[in-house]
């Protein structure tokens, strides 16, 4: 099992037993955990097309690969604590792991959580969709810089 | 038009921080995120969810009656009791969530003006209390066809030549936009309108404060504007329902159009289905013009949703 599964493992079994609500209070602990964007990310955010257009809130995401260890900077808007608990949650699992694991996320995370029941179909899609846009994010930078 | 037709369906933040507590009123939150409801919620209110409450999660539908029926009760909804709907993003939801119960006749709904945002600007108490209210018993009628329109029916509308309105964004009803590049497509596989449908995109119905326009500002744009009139049988449209049910409410009880049903089918739909007619452009009939409503509304329109 490589070092990402395990901590994906381990937020993922948090969150098992709980019932939807604590569920979603857990979340926002995830939520309330994302830091804010540093001076140097603020100027970049100015600058650089970093939103993620699917979203309908605003979500800002720099899917990095730095010294081949994967790190996730991110902005969610706070009328959107879903989704930023759930980015802060996925900036936890990859963070200063290798590159190459992390662009092995599983798309099912939030089945396994038991989040999919509490968010239904269509937000489950969209968040899955911010999986892959990580993923893809990390993919290009691993290889722009093999 | 001095005020809106039906003024008595939409409260103020007042009025239920005054009355949430009373015997015969429940206050419901929808919302878009439903985490919103557990960081804070107006004293007193639950939470009804759009996706997990309202849809059936095997068939592409509402809960049936009974379905319904077994909500109500278990959030202490009587009959006769006065519910009133908030939330996120302008009201969207709550305005989808007052539909659907207007959808089994619940007699009296009502929206509380600007929602959670107006809540805010208005410097009111949210609480985290879990509330438990106290069983109803609760008897629903068939779905009141008079306020949904299914697919075959806003078929035969659009050939009759009937009144569409288009509620999503410039890009969506010109077709410019349906999916992003280096993005998998969630939508539908056509982009574009219903013909002759006017697009009339639902946020030039709302102040920034999340309030309803006044019923002067309405009434321009949808009737001088849209050319939209009172007495015709018109549809309402989005991508999933939930922006067109607002419109919808905007147009039967602030403007009191006598027979406007939503289509929440909508372009997820419309945009997927064999040999529906569609065409692209910023005109109704297709083809396009310089200025459309929304420009000489002087709107600016949001981007689409994607995982609304």
């Amino acid at each position: 099992m490589t070092s990402v599964e395990t901590r994906l493992n381990s937020i993922i079994s948090e969150f098992a037993d709980l019932d939807g609500r604590e569920k979603l209070e857990l979340l926002l602990d995830f939520a309330n955990r994302l830091p804010p964007l540093s001076a140097t990310y603020l100027e970049r955010k100015a600058i650089e097309d970093r939103r993620v257009h699917e979203c309908q809130t605003p979500v800002f995401l720099w899917p990095e690969v730095i010294a081949g260890r994967a790190r996730l900077v991110a902005e969610v808007a706070p009328e959107a604590p879903t989704v930023k608990g759930f980015v802060a949650l996925l900036a936890e699992a990859i963070e200063d792991q290798p590159a190459a694991e992390a662009e092995g996320l599983p798309d099912d995370i939030l089945e396994r959580m038991g989040l999919a029941e509490v968010l239904g179909i269509l937000r489950t899609r969209g968040l899955r969709s911010i999986v892959g846009h990580v993923k893809r994010g990390i993919t290009r930078q691993f290889n722009a810089k093999i | 038009m001095a005020q809106y037709v039906h003024p008595e369906v939409l409260v103020t933040t007042e009025w239920v921080a005054e009355h949430a507590a009373d015997p015969g009123v429940r206050i419901v939150e929808s919302n878009e995120d439903r985490a919103l409801y557990i960081q804070g919620h107006v004293p007193g209110a639950v939470e009804i969810d759009w996706q997990v409450d309202l849809q059936d999660q095997v068939r592409r539908d509402y809960i049936d009656r009974a379905g319904f029926e077994q909500l109500c009760r278990k959030y202490g909804i009587s009959n006769n009791t006065t519910v009133v709907f908030y939330g996120d993003k302008n009201n969207w939801w709550a305005c989808y969530a007052f539909w659907v119960f207007k959808l089994y006749g619940h007699p009296d709904c009502r929206i509380m003006n600007g929602g959670r945002k107006r809540w805010d600007l208005d410097g009111r108490a949210w609480s985290t209390d879990r509330v438990h209210p106290q069983q109803t018993s609760y008897v629903a009628p068939e779905q009141d066809a008079s306020v949904r329109a299914l697919r075959d029916e806003v078929l035969k509308h659009q050939k009759a030549g009937r009144a569409l309105v288009d509620v999503r964004s410039p890009e969506e009803y010109s077709g410019q936009r349906l999916h992003m590049p280096d993005y998998p497509n969630e939508g539908a596989l056509r982009g574009g309108h219903i013909p002759g449908a006017v697009n009339v995109p639902w946020v030039l119905s709302v102040n920034d404060d999340g309030t309803f326009k006044s019923a002067k500002e309405l009434e321009k744009l949808y009737t001088k504007d849209s050319r939209l009139k009172r007495r015709s049988p018109t549809v309402a449209y989005c991508r999933i329902g939930e922006r067109s049910s607002l419109t919808w409410f905007v147009l039967k009880y602030l403007l009191g159009f006598s027979n406007v049903r939503n289509y929440d089918g909508s372009w997820m739909e419309w945009g997927n289905c064999v040999g529906v007619p569609v065409v692209k452009g910023t005109e109704p009939s297709g083809g396009s013009e310089p200025h459309g409503v929304a420009e000489a509304a002087g709107a600016s329109v949001p981007p689409a949703p994607v995982h609304a």
